[in-house]
């Protein structure tokens, strides 16, 4: 009676128990580790870094990057041009507007669900939210497949997100983005507290290795060992240059950099990122909040609008400027987008049906619109694009295996972009495919 | 040895205690029944030993007097023996030390036979034999018992694990101070009373069951948490049987303000399936997830038995419509609502283009979010079912797959009858489950690892199923009572001993050979971490408590007929906004001076469920709430940076007003003492010579003869201030021995 083909040959119990074990003791790999990258897989795409921008809340699709003049849905929003015939982006992108040939957009998105947190999920998991599991998001999956990419500096990074982000799922702690709340900020208590000298630092140092000797002694296990090293890879992190790639302000030309991106969350956000890039990191998302625009849109789009817009042409520059952006891919995505039809507080409502993303560099093959809606914005009329496709777009130009099947500590199998059983050879396959158009 | 033989002592006198009872008892002889149908004539005479080995004394005709396992009599014979079984804490103690020593010794021996019998092994390389002697070596090491702790190992642990938090420096000072001889036993008692015990519980309940702020998967800000999380904390108080409670958590039904333990099943909103597996887990220690999709790979789980399970479920729902909303604030809510927002719009009270008020929408919302009992079952086989006992899409009618048949025909609803089997004596796993987490608790490991996928046929599985079937049978006789129950355990000398200085093997712990010469060495949890840092911030740690809703009630009940003007409207939704937004502590909004990243220096159990992802307590580990168990304990750099480089260690513990300074240093006993006094606060001993002189060197090198006094205590308070930042960051503070 039992079903054969449903028995997960890779992994037998034994394996299965001895992981949760590990999780039982708290034993676990250093999340700061020497580099460990292996073959990226063949037919990759170029990016060996991805800067991933998430509006949070819902961006308007209508009134960014399907913008529909003239329709009755189109609202008070214009067009701006792009200097290819037939194609505008919204008014409150003229930045992106000029630099449309280098930049990729995505019409044709739509997703299942209309609730930030159920939508988020989606965009960055590639999976239904459950209540028994979290799956990871990309950055982690980055790094399980590619091993990791600095010998000291973290594989990913997610500024200014909040409580929610999925992380690493059941990767485990390990190999969780670092959370970096302020740009401005960096790494929270990286330096000694202010007034605490070095050598006050290093006496207290002392004493807390006398106090601990006989303690250290008497319990040589794996766990106090491991924390032991935590403290001398922490000193070691405290006292060396990569502290430095976190902070903004060593940024050459600081205060006209933030001038050209923005003295804004989102500018300074994709500052940092750049930074952070050029200097060794894989994966950085940038959260940006302020799209769920229920009440009073136009009041609201133009600074929200413009602040991507002068965030994203500023850093698409600077890569080209530091011979980056065809190694750095950049996206922008969304849980949904909003109704066209104006609500009753001149809002737009949630809209899963429809919206946009945005690709540029790494391989993209910019100025070219990809699916696209019908004339009020309502519904795809060509191409749909879910978010598992999303990602496996971000995953193939990152040179991730779609297919590589990697386990739960509970045993079940999961894909980064999603997962589904070829019916005829009844093997565990993608559910995400990549939009091949956007590549050159 | 001596101790054993003092409890037995004991339990004579106990029995003695209750001789009058037993009276009526003893005067006739009776026919008494084995569980496999043989009859004996004897006398009642008494009971010895507890649980799986207690025995009942039978004297029979000729005189003589047996003792007989009260294991192997009829029901009906066991019922009668039972009321005069002990349930004192130290004779079911002295069983479980018993038995843990028991498998200690038989472990060691049979490792022992194995190491002999080693070199003849013909199936083993050279290498493979090396490699398992050494093993061996190292297994057996962790056969002899530990040492017994000393005052102050056993004053911290029992402190943590009990309380969740380290002693203060009084409650230190007065428990090693005490001659008494039965301290110990008197101190888990005090403990096991005490508020920090319901935080601490709490703690451990809120992981396991995922209370959150917001309470549904997807988070209803407007959904106030606090009647649950009250409940939760009433019951661990009260000391509800531990069935009682589960039974509770799976029948509740209506709103949360209503009916606080609805809260479980609407975590799950809208997750049916998720619901159940959840439930599996967390009462019965099954993970039966995967057979939702597919006959489970390793356990005889169909995918029919989980639509079976799951059926009795069916007909509850987490999101009510219409007329199962039971709305208050009048018959048509709509309407009214239609009508309030026309009043606010004519005051010109909602913005120029703006018609609806977003507040009455919400409210809305939030009533929906109910445990309501349909009447008609939403269960199908799911759309790809391929197996040949069922088509898809096909109703499925309500049954278990192990444990005992219901007969729905006397219930009201499929879900009490399956709350009654989850609880029920005849489901094997809900007992057990719940002592072997809570051994783990204790222990800092459980007896079959991992606690949520206890293998089906124990039995053959288990190699401490002596002693795992005796807390089963424990947990039933103490009906239930988890203070009962940890009683027991905090009073065994199993557990009295010092941690294990080795880290058990994968192997050891995956085959359950590790048979605990003591406790485990553990990180301390973010919340008992956390805890203890307030407790070196207060006197009274456990002082403020969140606790006050009623407004909140008052709000969501609200007769909307009431709100006539704009006023009326205007005043009601920001008393609602305040209700369900802000949280108090004592029944009033208040607040503490020190915080530790915006968040006040109280009980972890008592702040925001869970901090914000880069708070303090997350970054240790403190679960998000989102999935089962899903605390963590192990390390990282922003750990030790906060430990190093936060405002803990360098303002909140060690500024010169810091609690610890003006209140311990200098305000109790000589000035003298102040390192005994910060290390007894800190680590909850005295420090040795050698750290004695260490840390005073560094007070003496921060003052010097042309200091007046005021400036000779501001220089010694700095470098008190270096030891507590050193204290602080040892891994002897960090980890329970």
């Amino acid at each position: 009676m039992k079903d054969e083909l449903n028995r997960l040959d890779q992994l037998s119990r034994r394996q299965f128990v001895a992981r949760a074990a590990k999780t039982a003791l708290g034993v676990s790999i250093l999340p700061i580790g020497a580099a460990t990258r292996t073959a990226r897989a063949a037919g990759g795409g170029k990016a060996e870094h991805c800067i991933f921008f998430y509006m949070s809340g819902g961006m308007t699709h209508m009134d960014t990057f399907d913008p529909k003049p003239g329709a009755e849905t189109g609202g008070q929003t214009k067009g701006a041009s792009t200097g290819v015939a037939g194609v505008e982006l919204a008014e409150f992108m003229p930045q992106l507007a000029k630099r449309f040939s280098d930049i990729a957009v995505v019409r044709s998105m739509t997703q299942k669900t209309g609730d930030h947190r159920g939508g988020s999920y989606w965009m960055r998991t590639s999976y239904e939210p459950r209540a028994t599991i979290i799956h990871p998001s990309m950055g982690p999956w980055a790094q399980t497949h590619l091993g990791k990419m600095h010998d000291t500096l973290p594989d990913s990074v997610v500024i200014g997100g909040g409580g929610e982000h999925p992380g690493a799922g059941f990767f485990g702690p390990a190999l969780a983005p670092l959370p970096i709340g302020d740009p401005d900020k960096g790494v929270q208590n990286a330096r000694p507290y202010s007034g605490v000298s070095e050598d006050l630092f290093d006496k207290r140092l002392d004493l807390m290795n006398t106090f601990d000797d006989s303690f250290r002694r008497k319990f040589q296990t794996d766990e106090v060992k491991a924390y032991t090293q935590f403290y001398e890879e922490t000193l070691k992190l405290m006292k060396s240059e990569d502290l430095e790639t976190f902070d903004l302000t060593k940024e050459k030309d600081y205060d006209q950099k933030v001038q050209r991106y923005g003295n804004t969350r989102v500018g300074k956000g994709a500052m940092l990122a750049k930074r952070l890039v050029s200097s060794g990191v894989r994966f950085v998302e940038v959260v940006s909040g302020g799209w769920d625009m229920h009440n009073d849109l136009w009041n609201a789009i133009p600074q929200t609008g413009g602040q991507l817009d002068q965030a994203l042409a500023s850093l698409i520059d600077d890569l080209k400027a530091e011979g980056l952006f065809e190694k750095t891919l950049i996206c922008v995505g969304t849980e949904f987008g909003r109704t066209p039809i104006i609500n009753a507080n001149g809002g737009r409502d949630h809209h899963p049906r429809a919206f946009s993303t945005m690709f540029a560099g790494g391989g993209i093959s910019g100025g070219q619109v990809y699916g696209s809606t019908d004339d009020k914005g309502v519904a795809v009329k060509e191409n749909p694009v879910e978010p598992k496709d999303f990602n496996a777009t971000i995953a193939y130009a990152l040179g991730l295996d779609l297919n590589k099947v990697v386990y739960s500590p509970s045993g079940r199998p999961f894909l980064v972009a999603g997962h589904t059983r070829d019916p005829k050879t009844d093997e565990i396959v993608t559910s995400g495919h990549p939009v091949m158009d956007l590549f050159s | 040895m001596k101790n054993r033989t003092l409890n037995r002592c004991f339990l004579l006198v106990l029995a003695g205690g209750v001789s009058l009872a037993m009276s009526s008892l003893q005067a006739e002889p009776r026919t008494w029944t084995s569980s496999d149908g043989r009859t004996l004539e004897a006398e009642f005479s008494g009971t010895a030993g507890a649980g799986a080995s207690a025995v009942v004394k039978l004297k029979l005709p000729d005189g003589s007097v047996i003792d007989y396992p009260v294991s192997k009599l009829s029901e009906q014979d066991k019922l009668f023996v039972k009321g005069n079984l002990p349930t004192d804490p130290a004779a079911l103690a002295a069983e479980i030390d018993k038995l843990v020593l028991n498998k200690l010794k038989e472990s060691y021996y049979g490792l022992k036979e194995e190491l002999a019998a080693l070199p003849q092994k013909a199936d083993l390389t050279p290498a493979e034999k090396a490699k398992r002697q050494e093993e061996i070596a190292r297994e057996m090491e962790m056969c002899v018992p530990n040492q017994m702790t000393n005052d102050n190992q056993f004053l911290r642990r029992i402190y943590l694990d009990v309380a969740g938090r380290i002693p203060t420096y009084d409650e230190a000072e007065s428990f090693l101070n005490d001659r008494a001889p039965n301290k110990r036993a008197v101190l888990v008692d005090k403990l096991l009373e005490s508020e920090g015990f319901v935080m601490r519980m709490y703690n451990y309940y809120s992981d396991l069951l995922r209370i959150r702020e917001g309470i549904t998967m997807m988070g209803n800000g407007n959904l106030k948490v606090d009647p649950y999380m009250e409940w939760v904390k009433q019951s661990i108080r009260e000391d509800k049987p531990y069935d009682e409670m589960v039974r509770e958590l799976l029948t509740a039904k209506g709103k949360i303000w209503e009916e606080p333990a609805v809260g479980y099943l609407v975590s799950d909103q809208g997750m049916r399936m998720c619901n159940l597996s959840n439930t599996f887990t967390i009462f019965m220690g099954t993970e039966i997830t995967c057979a939702q999709c597919h006959d489970h790979p390793f356990e005889e789980v169909y995918q029919m038995d989980f639509y079976k399970m799951a059926s009795f479920m069916g007909e509850t729902e987490t999101s009510a419509r219409g007329g199962d909303m039971m709305m208050s604030g009048g018959s048509d809510y709509r309407a009214e609502v239609d009508r309030m927002n026309k009043v606010l719009k004519d005051a010109g009270k909602l913005r120029p283009n703006q018609n609806t008020d977003q507040n009455l929408g919400q409210w809305i919302g939030t009533h929906r979010t109910q445990v309501v009992d349909s009447g008609s079952n939403a269960v199908k086989l799911p759309h790809d079912y391929k197996y040949d006992d069922g088509e898809p899409l096909a109703p499925v009618k309500p049954d278990t797959y192990f444990g005992d048949k219901m007969d729905l025909s006397k219930y009201e609803t499929p879900r009490e009858a399956f709350a009654d089997w989850v609880v029920s004596p005849g489901n094997p796993r809900f007992t057990i489950n719940v002592v072997n987490r809570f051994w783990k608790i204790a222990f800092g490991l459980a007896q079959i690892e991992p606690v949520y996928n206890i293998p089906g046929h124990l039995d053959g599985q288990a190699q401490n199923y002596e002693l795992l079937s005796f807390l089963e049978e424990m947990m039933k006789d103490l009906d239930y009572s988890v203070k009962d129950y940890f009683r027991v355990l905090y009073n065994t000398q199993a557990y009295q001993r010092e941690a294990e200085t080795l880290t058990p093997s994968l192997t050891q712990v995956d085959k359950g050979t590790y048979h605990f010469p003591g406790p485990i060495l553990r990180r301390m949890s973010a919340e008992q971490i956390w805890d203890s840092l307030v407790a070196l911030t207060t006197a009274d740690p456990e002082s403020v408590v969140r606790r006050g809703w009623d407004d909140y009630k008052a709000v969501m009940n609200v007769d909307f007929s009431s709100l006539k003007s704009a006023d009326d409207i205007l005043k009601w939704k920001q008393d609602w906004s305040q209700a369900s937004k802000l949280v108090k502590y004592n029944g009033e909004v208040v607040s503490r001076e020190d915080t530790v990243g915006g968040a006040q220096m109280f009980r972890a159990s008592e702040l925001r469920q869970p901090m914000s992802a880069d708070h303090f307590l997350r970054m240790f580990g403190q679960s998000d709430k989102q999935l089962i168990e899903n605390q963590f304990t192990t390390g990282s750099s922003p750990q030790v940076m906060a430990l190093l480089n936060g405002e803990i260690t360098n303002r909140v513990l060690t500024s010169p007003d810091a609690y610890l300074i003006k209140e311990i240093a200098y305000g109790k006993g000589s000035t003298r003492d102040n390192v005994d006094k910060i290390f007894l606060s800190v680590l909850s001993r005295y420090p040795t010579t050698q750290e004695k002189s260490m840390a005073q060197s560094g007070m003496r090198a921060k003052t010097d003869r042309d200091m007046n006094e005021q400036q000779k205590m501001q220089a010694e308070a700095m470098a008190i201030g270096n030891v507590i930042w050193a204290l602080v960051n040892t891994r002897e503070f960090m980890f329970i021995q």
